[in-house]
């Protein structure tokens, strides 16, 4: 997949973000991204560390730095409590008319990460990713497990709150495995 | 009685401090072969002065990170919020030897020359970071740790010097707590990266341009541990509101560092042929990543190379040597620039595929190296202690440019022609949109 079609599924995913009241900052699209790739399998090529809050992709951030080269998309109005936002830039239709056939085949699974992550903030979306990174790394472990690593890696989530987002996280990927099955 | 203290003359920060414990990895094969790597690569053939290697650096770069370190866990700069992530008593004397020596070892692993055909020259999934990880956990280097007090875990090491953006994944343990991250990003960090201060500054010096200057005493004076947002507790290096200015003075340096001298245009011409040679000497995936025979590669063997092939018209990399060694270097046909781009985001491509067409594929070069964002988003602690966005808290980092470059090169000797073929055919091959779109 190459650069301006990952972007044209970027700029789909910010489209689709957005109206599920996301505010679309980085860790916004970050977060979104990682569960696009790994619960949707949308073959995006990113590779995911974790960093500042969860899983993470420089590949993924040095795409958003050349979409906004390219006025793809376009960061604006920062906030001092979230930071900017990503917003289509002028380029952004033309891209989307490029890959139309692109962008239908993943509109489902787009709309999907969107539904079930744009409304969180992002506190709660590291607690999830996080999760979900967690219990990939640690596949055959069990909740306690996979809520004990994440509180060693990420002191300021407790394990209670990580087992609720381990929950969660189960209930994701069950929907996901049913959208898949239609 | 030996000295325990060492100080060395830094033409940056004045004096380097180190033990007699770290001078041991000073004296190190490993660490010795960096006084033989360039640090800019053949800038100096556009900047003479632009001769400084990796060794000062390396040794600036642990000058800065202690001084990072000390700030940052000074009783008076721990934030509350996040006073849980830091260790305390023997955990954080154990954690700052850690960062020192990380931050000294973490250009170990860089080939002759820096960057250059790195990605051509190492097997696939090679990269010069794994190559540091190697060295950094290599016996020879294993025996100083383990004779230091502690003792230090090669493995910490080597994740602090490369960061998790390039710690292997298949290695154990690939990755990082919060504490280890924040420790991470005091060397690599996009936004307060010690290894970017000093290089910044240091080639600001060498090269004899001024643009890589800033505050350094007060951005680190002002460097904290905070949360990463209002509502987070997520520990994130952040400015006091006071050093806002220092910490913009950073990140333009970096913008006008890149747009003037790293991506020069005909330090970039000299990187290709630099890149051409050493494929043609070495070819694809030659490069040697055992530890012994990577060690003995330095700049000054390639130097003798590029002198034996000028000599030698059989020499696989003689045409690139007598560009280099001759300054027959590619010239620029064509430059990224916002009028074209606005018509076409792809203008520049198009001239390359046009002119490569026209002229051959050994006259035309393509560069295109990525796009450097040079406002970076971190915490900012107000005056109040609240923590706002450094975006939202200055507008300078808000609308700071992004660093974005294309040339088109073409070989000197079609020069002239290629000039006017463009000039005749711009028009056409600017207003055709090159997209791919989903057929492709």
């Amino acid at each position: 997949m190459n650069r301006l079609k990952r972007g044209a599924i970027i700029v789909s995913l910010v489209d689709a973000l957005r109206e599920h009241g996301s505010w679309c900052g980085e860790t916004n699209i970050q977060k979104a991204a990682y569960f696009l790739k790994e619960v949707a399998c949308v073959p995006l090529e990113y590779s995911f560390v974790l960093y500042k809050y969860g899983p993470y992709s420089f590949g993924l951030t040095e795409d958003l730095t050349a979409l906004r080269a390219d006025e793809v998309l376009e960061l604006k109005a920062p906030d001092p409590k979230y930071g900017p936002s990503y917003w289509p830039g002028s380029m952004a239709e033309f891209v989307k008319s490029q890959y139309q056939k692109t962008i239908a085949a993943y509109a489902p699974k787009v709309e999907f990460v969107a539904e079930k992550l744009g409304s969180k903030t992002v506190t709660e979306l590291e607690r999830l990713a996080t999760s979900l990174y967690v219990r990939r790394k640690i596949e055959t472990g069990s909740e306690q497990q996979w809520a004990t690593r994440m509180h060693e890696l990420k002191p300021h989530i407790l394990v209670k709150d990580a087992k609720v987002a381990i929950k969660e996280v189960d209930e994701i990927i069950d929907d996901a495995r049913r959208l898949a099955a239609t | 009685m030996a000295k325990h203290i060492h100080e060395i003359r830094d033409a940056v920060h004045v004096f380097d401090h180190l033990d007699s414990e770290e001078r041991k990895v000073l004296d190190s094969r490993p660490f010795q072969r960096l006084r033989h790597i360039h640090q800019l690569a053949m800038t100096y053939l556009v900047y003479p002065g632009a001769t400084h290697r990796r060794f000062e650096h390396s040794l600036g770069v642990m000058e800065l990170a202690d001084r990072v370190f000390r700030t940052i866990t000074a009783e008076e700069n721990i934030d509350n919020r996040v006073r849980k992530h830091l260790p305390r008593g023997d955990r954080l004397t154990y954690w700052r030897r850690v960062l020192r020596m990380a931050a000294l070892c973490h250009d170990l692993g860089h080939l002759p020359f820096s960057h250059a055909a790195e990605k051509e020259l190492l097997p696939k999934g090679m990269t010069h970071e794994r190559i540091t990880v190697d060295i950094i956990q290599s016996s020879e280097l294993n025996d100083i740790w383990q004779n230091m007090e502690g003792p230090l875990k090669a493995r910490d090491i080597a994740k602090l010097a490369v960061g998790p953006k390039e710690y292997p994944e298949d290695y154990e343990h690939p990755d990082f707590s919060d504490w280890e991250r924040v420790l991470s990003d005091i060397i690599v960090g996009d936004a307060f990266g010690v290894d970017r201060m000093d290089y910044l500054l240091r080639d600001s010096l060498h090269a004899g341009v001024v643009y890589g200057k800033f505050d350094q005493y007060r951005l680190i004076d002002t460097l904290r541990v905070l949360p990463g947002n209002q509502d987070s507790e997520t520990p994130v290096l952040g400015v006091e509101s006071g050093g806002l200015e220092s910490a913009e003075a950073l990140l333009l340096a970096r913008y006008f560092m890149y747009s003037q001298v790293y991506f020069h245009p005909v330090r970039r011409a000299y990187d290709r042929h630099l890149q051409h040679f050493l494929i043609e000497w070495k070819g694809k995936n030659g490069w040697p990543t055992d530890i012994d025979g990577f060690l003995q590669l330095t700049d000054d063997e390639v130097s003798v190379e590029i002198r034996q092939a000028l000599l030698d018209a059989n020499h696989p990399g003689h045409s690139n040597a007598k560009r280099l060694t001759d300054r027959k270097h590619f010239k620029v046909l064509y430059e990224r620039n916002a009028a074209d781009a606005k018509r076409n985001r792809q203008a520049a491509k198009a001239v390359f595929d046009a002119a490569k067409e026209k002229f051959g594929g050994d006259k035309v070069e393509f560069d295109n190296p990525p796009q450097k964002q040079s406002g970076v988003e971190f915490p900012v602690r107000l005056r109040d202690g609240r923590i706002a966005s450094s975006m939202a808290e200055s507008e300078v980092l808000a609308k700071l440019p992004i660093v974005a470059i294309e040339y088109v090169f073409v070989a000197p000797e079609i020069r002239d022609d290629a000039e006017k073929w463009l000039e005749l055919n711009r028009e056409q091959i600017i207003a055709a949109q090159s997209v791919e779109g989903d057929e492709q």
